[in-house]
């Protein structure tokens, strides 16, 4: 069943890691429906969010592949519908 | 004391304790490939043909020696050669730190001269890559690299640098024990978690305990062993979890997947519970998913979190390293007898071996690839590392030799990478240059790389070829055998004459195309010192079976 489903990541705010994210995404075909990229804390930390329809047995899949890049310091999921 | 970018490159290699250099020198590498110039006495540099076969030597001396493969590659096209081998290294958790040359910092996006976007293109390809453009950058970003490619599930880290960064002046320090909070906690499994599992397996009647290539990087042999004699585990390894236990071992069933045992594939769907460790549960292994291991409880062993519930849906999962878990496992597992189980494994064995007989029969006095391989692992006691090639040479290499030592055999399993042996193999042999070193390649294969004969003539490297000759791309020709109507659209090959281009590079070489002749030439390219090509002419229509077909169940496995 096809989901809407937030992701919330905080990273590293350095060049490449939402180019990574998107990768992530571009891979399996899922397109990006709304993307908010912001520094916070003196630029030191950006987070990044996403909301795209995806297939509820791939959404914990995409959680921990985005978890795997190495600047990415924490990763939250919300399914809205 | 200031040194120049390139030298800390090189100082930042020697802290690393690096010794050995798969590369290409080129305009954009050139200060580093100076600053090579003065310690060429403490790194050895081996000078590939094209870099692919650089990334690939990198990966057969990263997967035998348990140390992270280097290679260098200008930019460019330098730097896209390397992209087969990295994408390779990526698919099979091989450490590898590639470094590319770039253009200079102030030329970046301009188009200049053998300028390329390494960085975008191997992102997908890569644990981490990144671009160096000042010198300062250098001793960190080395220090993070190597960590990153040989910590936690390992794989290729690219590290770009510009060309004014080697030129630049810096004051140099190596970080001592880099580390990232990351990866500080990789066994993430919890006594209840061991409990859980141990459970499941000791109320197990049907367990099946699938070793992949995790064992073999966390050297959990020992551990796997234990494990399953204390529970009687029947032991089936993937193809890359193959040799990590002695094929002879008595609780040793066969290998899984495509062309797997027959047995294993078989009762893999009558099993009520498999424990896969170090191991992804990839199609090649599973067929089709929706109808693998329907009675089975899954327990799933791997260092990489994302792999858990990816393909196959687990009851419990143990995610850290095989060997930790392994052994905090045992303690909980009580000792088992699975003899009845144990019986039906080997009947199965035994309707193989009535199959394989009958094509035998079949193929009387034709030299075919299993009996290369039942010869040369006969001649050797199954003690060679092999390094097979893809396609119908990788699999019978899998099949018919008698894996005795750990981790021999060597192969590119998740891309598949057609030309791997022959690189890989160089790797593989300056790591272990006392043991035999095989590298088994189809005609097609040898002639995606085989400029990499000019690297073992100028190396002197006792590489042995055995090149399984059959004018065809066996595995493509067989599918269109099976599966297209015979219908052979473009897999026969005209061939060169092989023994001449070998003794073009002064490479020694033999050719046969009788079975009588076989054994003996066999004996001959094993004992000779010096590098070897072996040509063995081998039957033009000849299928590697059991064969699941694609998108058939594991059970559905065919033996003709």
């Amino acid at each position: 069943m096809v989901k809407t489903v937030q992701y919330n990541i905080v990273c590293e705010n350095k060049p490449g890691v939402l180019y990574r994210v998107t990768n992530i995404l571009l891979k399996r075909k899922i397109n990006i429906e709304v993307l908010t990229a912001f520094p916070v804390y003196e630029k030191k930390i950006s987070t990044i969010n996403f909301i795209i329809e995806i297939e509820e047995r791939k959404i914990n899949n995409i959680a921990k592949q985005i978890k795997k890049i190495i600047e990415v310091i924490e990763v939250n999921f919300v399914v809205i519908s | 004391m200031k040194i120049t970018g390139a030298k800390a490159v090189i100082q930042s290699l020697l802290n690393e304790k690096v010794e050995v250099i798969f590369g290409y020198p080129g305009g954009a590498n050139m200060p580093i490939y100076d600053a090579l110039y003065d310690v060429r006495d403490k790194i050895r540099h081996i000078l590939v043909r094209h870099e692919q076969g650089a990334a690939h030597a990198a990966e057969g001396y990263a997967r035998v020696s348990g140390k992270v493969g280097v290679c260098f590659a200008t930019s460019g096209p330098g730097a896209t050669n390397l992209v087969t081998g990295i994408a390779d290294a990526m698919m099979d958790s091989v450490p590898l730190v590639c470094i590319t040359g770039q253009v200079a910092a102030s030329l970046v996006g301009t188009d200049a001269f053998q300028e390329t976007d390494v960085i975008g293109i191997t992102t997908p390809i890569t644990k981490w890559n990144y671009q160096i453009t000042s010198a300062q950058e250098i001793a960190e970003v080395f220090a993070k690299a190597f960590y990153i490619a040989k910590t936690g599930r390992p794989g290729p880290v690219v590290i770009d640098i510009a060309k004014n960064a080697q030129f630049e002046e810096v004051d140099f320090s190596y970080p001592k024990n880099f580390s990232l909070e990351k990866y500080k906690n990789l066994d993430k499994f919890t006594v209840d978690d061991l409990k859980k599992a141990a459970k499941l397996i000791n109320s197990s009647n049907k367990p099946l305990l699938i070793v992949g290539h995790g064992v073999i990087i966390s050297q959990a042999q020992d551990e796997v062993l234990a494990l399953a004699k204390k529970a009687h585990l029947p032991i089936a390894a993937t193809l890359h979890g193959l040799s990590a236990i002695s094929v002879s071992f008595p609780l040793y069933v066969g290998m899984t997947g495509m062309h797997g045992d027959y047995a294993v594939n078989k009762l893999t769907n009558q099993a009520d519970l498999i424990i896969g460790c170090g191991m992804r549960f990839d199609d090649r292994v599973t067929g089709v998913l929706s109808k693998y291991a329907p009675k089975a409880k899954i327990i799933h062993i791997d260092i990489d979190e994302a792999e858990i519930d990816k393909n196959v849906k687990t009851t419990v999962s143990l995610v850290g390293d095989a060997k930790k878990v392994l052994s905090s496992l045992l303690p909980y597992v009580k000792k088992n007898s699975h003899q009845e189980w144990f019986k039906l494994f080997f009947q199965l064995k035994k309707e193989e071996k009535r199959y394989h007989q009958k094509r035998e029969e079949k193929f009387k006095n034709k030299i075919t690839m299993d009996k290369v391989f039942s010869v040369l692992s006969k001649i050797t006691d199954g003690k060679a590392v092999i390094v097979a090639d893809v396609g119908q040479n990788q699999m019978f290499a899998a099949k018919y030799f008698n894996y005795q030592t750990f981790n021999s055999y060597i192969s590119s399993g998740g891309l598949g990478t057609m030309g791997y042996a022959l690189p890989a193999a160089i790797g593989v042999k300056i790591a272990k240059p006392k043991e035999l070193v095989i590298a088994s390649c189809g005609d097609g294969g040898l002639q995606m790389t085989i400029q990499e004969l000019g690297t073992i003539m100028q190396e002197k490297l006792p590489v042995k070829i055995l090149l399984l000759n059959n004018y065809y791309l066996g595995m493509v020709r067989q599918w269109q055998d099976l599966f297209f109507e015979k219908r052979y659209s473009f897999t026969y090959m005209e061939n060169p004459n092989f023994l001449k281009i070998a003794e073009g590079y002064g490479i020694k070489g033999k050719r046969v195309v009788e079975l009588s002749k076989l054994e003996e030439a066999l004996k001959e390219f094993v004992n000779e010192k010096e590098a070897f090509l072996l040509e063995v002419v081998v039957e033009k229509e000849h299928n590697v079976f059991p064969m699941v077909p694609q998108g058939a169940a594991v059970d559905e496995v065919r033996l003709e």
